[in-house]
């Protein structure tokens, strides 16, 4: 099979002529983008339906430039970074190129294939145009309730056709008139679909409000002096990677690691890691994986690509939000047709679980290069749970569905954060039990730090968190837990923490486990149990600070009996 | 009419200014804040400003004060205990389970304010509808109650599951705690707050019983220490949701204090306004650290009902003031990739920008404005002489790095690029309330704030930028024009579709407006946080359950959610939390505030060389004196007074106008 090398190569500077651009107009024009983007995002995020948006803000919003370079991307899910533009331009293609849009037009685009994720990750590209000249796109990639599919939330599917329908970019609007075909269309292809045209809706109108403030922007410049810049602003992202790149030493670091399961096969994924690093350049090789898996945790290019910018991103301290520029250094080696770059009809629902993995397992593998940077493993996954169901007294259909928080891995800096969203999804919030309580039919009998949960070490891992929902109501569970056998990791001596828990207490007394499982009935009565994971130790426990055991101890982060296990110098 | 005495403790200066009744004289003061000892700085600008004759016949002290906010950033100010529903005492840590920086790998939350072994659970349940689920276990409390008094801990918050819904067992618990003879100061999370979201919730209960316990003495003290100087008036506290709260209520809610710093700017501006008749405004306050912003529609002070301190959230009503790192001492830089840069990052008071010849090498924004001529050379406030060789010499070496040819033009570039990030927080609070920033006019005040009206003005695309008298001292003027505000709030979900569900919010309205004490001088107002079913956001909307029916509630919010998001929807709609508010007007002159007489005698208009942004070169152009400026003038030129100048670029005419005011207008487009 083809190694596919993926190379990202913004216009060079002599198209705009970027080293003319002055840098004072630059740097306004790259902070107007930057905040043009974030007013879209904010647009979105106060009228979205879904708490899949409004809480968990899976979603992001971009501007692209007519060459379909990411002009900016205000702060949101990390694991979308720069992914939009395999969108924007499928999306595009889809509907016959440039050359058929009109101002006027939002074009739908889900094909997984494209965005990278499963056909709930929708896509909304509008053409932004000034003085009739097409001038960029604004774009934003949600995460809808549900799109069809075999269910709201798949853990076995066996190709990209049962996991939703899809959109292969199609007009929603055509210069400014709804299609009603396609709005028909997507409301008889979700289970969800009031709460679906209120999320378009929102991306509609958040879109447009983009567009309207990318054309502003071009408006306040002029055309060639906006290119000019933008050409300057690019030069200006990669050097500042490229100053960042420099800081790894020179060479070739790898690590390996096993995916539990594909959801189907039901069995071990292992996979390795090799990044070289060379001056200011860094390739990230994927290729030693198997070939594309039965069930769907098969990652779609645009999501490897974005899981090795990403953990680049965390390890080179990236601070900026980012343009095309900064993915310049960067290079990743693919293998057509295996885990990390699927080939149609690869089934890939539960993609980001190989990409979390891959995240990691990057940072783990340049431990030694920079050991300083380097944390042990955390809980390792976003933990997603979906839920669903009608209400008793009227019928009506409800959903939800969140990621859980996990410990994170302890490093040579201290002791490792309890319970923080895994990287992928590091600014999304956990939501309060008061509203869950207001608005799904649960009691949430526990919502707690697990003592003794962090990996043991010189600095000890974060906790997980132990949570506990009674069901009020007969509903349904989909599980999508990864990292349930592997435990996370310590690092240098360090011991490993509680691998991720799904535990569900029947109302006659039995219980059963679910990691990858959909469509788990719950009675009235069930208890559901999700023990998330913890952080895994930094350094040989005997190493630790005495004065902290007594402090963990004295606060019940730990109990005498773990303490006498691992830390009995200090007692 | 009474007299009125306004003091705001800021970062670095304790402002004060007083509108005396009998001679309409106004008056300000100014003394450096003393943070270890806040009152030692009030009391100087007081002795500094007015007699015991004064302080005698002074009906008002409105405070802004930073005690509460310090109270909670110093370690360990107070021993707090906290209760909470078995299964919930870890809500405090684990917060929300984000990061505030996405992207750091090592990022760790700050330790909770609560130590794990203060957090308590006794077992109880209450259900979002107020029912009970499990009865309160007194032994639990009693257990609590011993730990407490063993590890010496001064105040209890007392946070139990959707205890907004039913009150009875946090108040259970609290009179449990006092038969247990625990006899320091109690927080109860519904009394607090009333909304829900646990987590937001329990940090702001623990908020309020940390603050209370140096806010009390605080006031108590200094309210003794006027009294002994003869005031017999009232002390009343700024509140972060604007208004001011009497002594004992400020004492009983502090946290609702904590936001009030930049809140004085926005409540002056909207005074301001109302006088001058405009409808549209943007405050634009401009300090040594950073850009304050608000939007005044009708006179009407923006809203949130959660804000923000030091990362921690609390429900709290606050003015819907934007900040962003850029102000006078913001400090250039170009960063690794080649860019000209300012901000956030501040010179502060110390060192201060390189012109104040204290130590600083690092050129700030302060530094560009005195090298373009917008800040004339010489003596300012603090006898500081500002150096204008010393401002050259540090913006010169930032020209190489960015290709700029000197420093010139990376004074040029960095006053620009300010200008761009406080227009972009002005795009950003427009954007949000659905107002077209063009129709509006530039508030500018703060030091630095008419420094730069007209470039906002022209980043914005807008034609008026008014002045105010006393623009440096601006935020101590909306001091003293204050009303007595109080406010209440409860979260209450339910459909809104029909009169009955109204008829409940009603009844809810009325039990908070009970709570506040109705005074028959006080005016009420209601608002509702309305929703579209499955919808999590608000938006906030006047109404009057009493006498307005469901259709004209949901014709408002449909008209405001179209204003704020570009369209509308059918959806049913939702209440989610009842808010209650009200207001007592102060019989104080409610008029601008014109500038203390006297001023600069010797001043007198002269030459000076001054940069145009406009046309992108030095000029020579006029320095007037703002006495001496009686009759529309054109640009460039800069109006100087004692607390600030204003600069005037080509294309733009200034004349006094009503009120002491200097209005700015626009004549010619940039391009």
């Amino acid at each position: 099979m083809t190694v596919v090398r993926t190379v990202f190569t913004a216009p060079e500077p002599d198209r705009g002529g970027g080293r003319e651009a002055d840098p004072v107009t630059t740097e306004i024009v790259r902070q107007g983008l930057n905040a043009a983007a974030d007013h879209m995002k904010r647009s979105l995020i106060r009228t979205a339906f879904s708490p899949i948006i409004y809480e968990a803000l899976d979603f992001a919003v971009a501007f692209y430039d007519e060459d379909m370079c990411m002009l900016a991307q205000a702060p949101t899910l990390p694991a979308f970074m720069g992914t939009l533009g395999f969108c924007v331009r499928a999306a595009v293609d889809g509907v016959g190129g440039p050359d058929a849009l009109a101002p006027g037009d939002v074009i739908l685009y889900n094909d997984p294939y494209g965005t990278g994720s499963h056909p709930q990750d929708a896509a909304m590209v509008v053409p932004v145009f000034h003085a009739e000249e097409l001038v960029g796109y604004a774009a934003i990639k949600a995460h809808w309730l549900d799109i069809g599919g075999k269910d709201p939330y798949c853990t076995d599917t066996l190709d990209v056709y049962q996991e939703g329908t899809i959109f292969p970019g199609v007009k929603l609007y055509d210069a400014g008139r709804l299609v009603t075909d396609v709005y028909r269309m997507i409301l008889a292809n979700s289970r969800m679909a009031d709460m679906v045209i209120g999320d378009i809706n929102a991306m509609v109108a958040g879109t447009r409000a983009g567009a309207e403030a990318l054309a502003a922007i071009v408006a306040r410049h002029g055309v060639e002096t906006f290119r000019r810049c933008v050409a300057r602003m690019y030069d200006h992202g990669e050097a500042l990677v490229r100053a960042w790149f420099s800081a790894l030493p020179d060479g070739v670091y790898t690590a390996a690691s096993v995916i539990d399961s594909d959801g189907v096969s039901g069995r071990p994924i292992p996979f390795g890691v090799a990044v070289r690093v060379a001056g200011s350049r860094v390739e990230v090789d994927l290729t030693d994986c198997p070939d594309q898996v039965p069930g769907p945790i098969n990652c779609p290019l645009p999501s490897t690509v974005a899981a090795a910018r990403l953990a680049i991103a965390f390890l080179a301290g990236a601070g900026e939000q980012p343009n095309e520029g900064h993915f310049r250094p960067l290079e990743l080696l693919t293998r057509e047709g295996s885990l990390f770059h699927p080939t149609r009809p690869a089934p890939c629902f539960l993609y980001g679980i190989p990409a979390d993995h891959a995240i990691e397992l990057i940072i783990r593998s340049l431990a030694e290069g920079v050991p300083d940077s380097v944390p042990a493993a955390s809980g390792g996954d976003i933990n997603s749970l979906v839920w669903w169901g009608n209400r008793k007294d009227t019928g009506a259909p409800w959903a939800d569905g969140a990621p859980h928080p996990v410990g994170q891995g302890a490093s040579p800096r201290g002791d490792g954060a309890s319970a923080l969203m895994f990287l992928s999804e590091s600014a999304t919030r956990f939501t309060p039990a008061e509203v869950w309580e207001a608005r799904n039919p649960w009691r949430i009998e526990r919502l707690a730090l697990a003592p003794d949960s962090g990996g043991p070490g010189r600095f000890r891992g974060g906790l997980g968190l132990d949570l506990s929902f009674r069901c009020l109501e007969d509903q349904y569970l989909t599980a999508a837990l990864a990292r349930t056998e592997l435990e996370p990791w310590g690092l240098d001596g360090g011991l490993p923490g509680r691998p991720n828990r799904l535990t569900v207490e029947y109302p006659d007394g039995t219980a059963a486990d679910y990691a990858l499982r959909t469509r788990v009935p719950l009675p009235e009565g069930a208890v559901v149990h999700l023990r998330t994971g913890s952080g895994g130790g930094y350094g040989p426990p005997e190493e630790r600070d005495p004065e902290a055991v007594r402090a963990d101890l004295r606060e019940g982060y730990i109990t005498e009996e773990h303490a006498r296990e691992h830390y009995p110098h200090a007692l | 009419m009474s007299t009125v005495i306004g003091v705001d403790v800021g970062g670095t200066f304790t402002d004060l200014v007083l509108r005396d009744a009998r001679t309409g004289e106004i008056r300000v003061a100014k003394r450096p804040t003393t943070p270890s000892s806040p009152e030692a700085g009030v009391l100087a600008v007081v002795d500094a400003a007015a007699g015991p004759e004064l302080l005698a016949r002074c009906a008002y002290f409105v405070h802004g004060t930073t005690v509460g906010l310090n109270a909670l950033l110093e370690p360990a100010t107070a021993t707090v205990g906290l209760i909470t529903t078995a299964g919930f005492r870890d809500v405090l840590e684990i917060r929300r389970g984000d990061r505030d920086d996405p992207y750091d790998l090592f990022w760790t939350p700050p330790p909770p304010l609560v130590p794990r072994r203060l957090r308590l659970e006794v077992a109880e349940r209450v259900a979002a509808d107020g029912s009970v689920v499990a009865p309160l276990d007194p032994q639990d409390v009693r257990r609590a109650a011993a730990v407490f008094a063993a590890e010496g801990v001064d105040a209890v918050a007392i946070v139990l599951i959707n205890a907004y819904a039913n009150p009875a067992h946090e108040n259970a618990v609290r009179d449990l705690l006092r038969a247990e003879g625990f006899d320091g100061e109690v927080s109860l999370s519904h009394e607090v707050s009333g909304e829900y979201r646990e987590y937001e919730r329990t940090c702001t209960t623990v908020v309020d019983a940390l603050v209370r316990h140096r806010m009390g003495p605080y006031l108590t003290d200094l309210d003794r220490e006027l009294r002994a100087r003869g005031f017999a008036g009232r002390l009343l506290v700024t509140r972060s949701g604007g208004g001011a709260l009497e002594l004992d209520e400020a004492t009983a809610r502090p946290f609702e204090t904590i936001l009030s710093g930049p809140v004085a700017g926005a409540a002056a501006t909207a005074r301001l306004v109302e006088a001058l008749g405009l409808d549209t405004a943007i405050a634009a306050d401009v300090g040594g650290t950073s850009f304050d912003t608000a939007l005044i529609e009708d006179g009407r002070l923006p809203m949130l009902y959660q804000g923000r301190v030091r990362g921690l959230p609390l429900q709290s009503p606050w003015v819907d003031v934007r900040s962003v790192g850029a102000g006078g001492g913001s400090v250039a830089y170009v960063d690794a990739g080649g860019l000209l840069r300012v901000g956030p990052r501040s010179a502060g008071a110390v060192p201060g920008p390189a012109c104040y010849g204290r130590g600083g090498t690092e050129p700030t924004v302060t530094d560009a404005a005195l090298h373009l001529g917008m800040i004339v050379p010489g003596r300012i406030s603090g006898g500081i002489e500002l150096s204008a060789e010393a401002a050259a010499a540090a913006l010169a070496p930032l020209a190489a790095p960015c290709g700029l040819a000197g420093a010139d033009e990376v004074a040029e570039g960095v006053v620009r690029i300010a200008a761009a990030h406080m227009a972009q927080a002005v795009r950003g609070i427009t954007v949000e309330h659905g107002t077209d920033p063009r129709r509006a006019a530039v508030v500018a005040f703060g030091g630095a704030g008419p420094l730069f009206g007209c470039l906002i003005a022209d980043e914005l695309d807008v034609d008026t930028v008014v002045v105010p008298p006393n623009a440096g001292n601006f935020s101590a003027v909306g001091l003293m024009q204050a009303d007595i505000v109080r406010g209440a709030a409860r979260t209450l979900v339910r459909s809104l579709d029909d009169d009955a569900a109204l008829r409940e919010v009603a009844e809810v309205a009325r039990a908070l407006f009970a709570r506040l004490g109705d005074s028959p001088d006080a005016e009420r107002e209601l608002d509702l946080d309305l929703r579209h079913r499955g919808q999590e956001h608000t938006l906030t909307v006047r109404a009057d359950p009493e006498r307005e029916d469901v259709a004209a509630i949901r014709e408002r919010f449909t008209a405001a959610y179209h204003r704020a998001y570009g369209h509308q929807l059918t959806d049913p709609l939702e209440v989610v939390t009842v808010r209650a508010t009200t207001r007592v007007r102060l019989d104080v002159d409610r008029r601008p505030v014109p500038a203390p007489g006297g001023g600069d005698a010797e001043a007198e208009a002269r030459e000076v060389r001054l940069w145009s942004f406009r046309r992108a070169g030095f000029t020579r152009a006029r320095a007037l004196p703002r006495h001496a400026l009686t009759a529309p003038a054109e640009g460039p030129l800069v109006v100087l007074e004692p607390t600030a100048t204003t600069y005037v670029d080509a294309g733009f005419t200034v004349e006094p106008s009503t009120g002491g005011c200097l209005l700015i207008t626009r004549k010619e487009r940039s391009r």
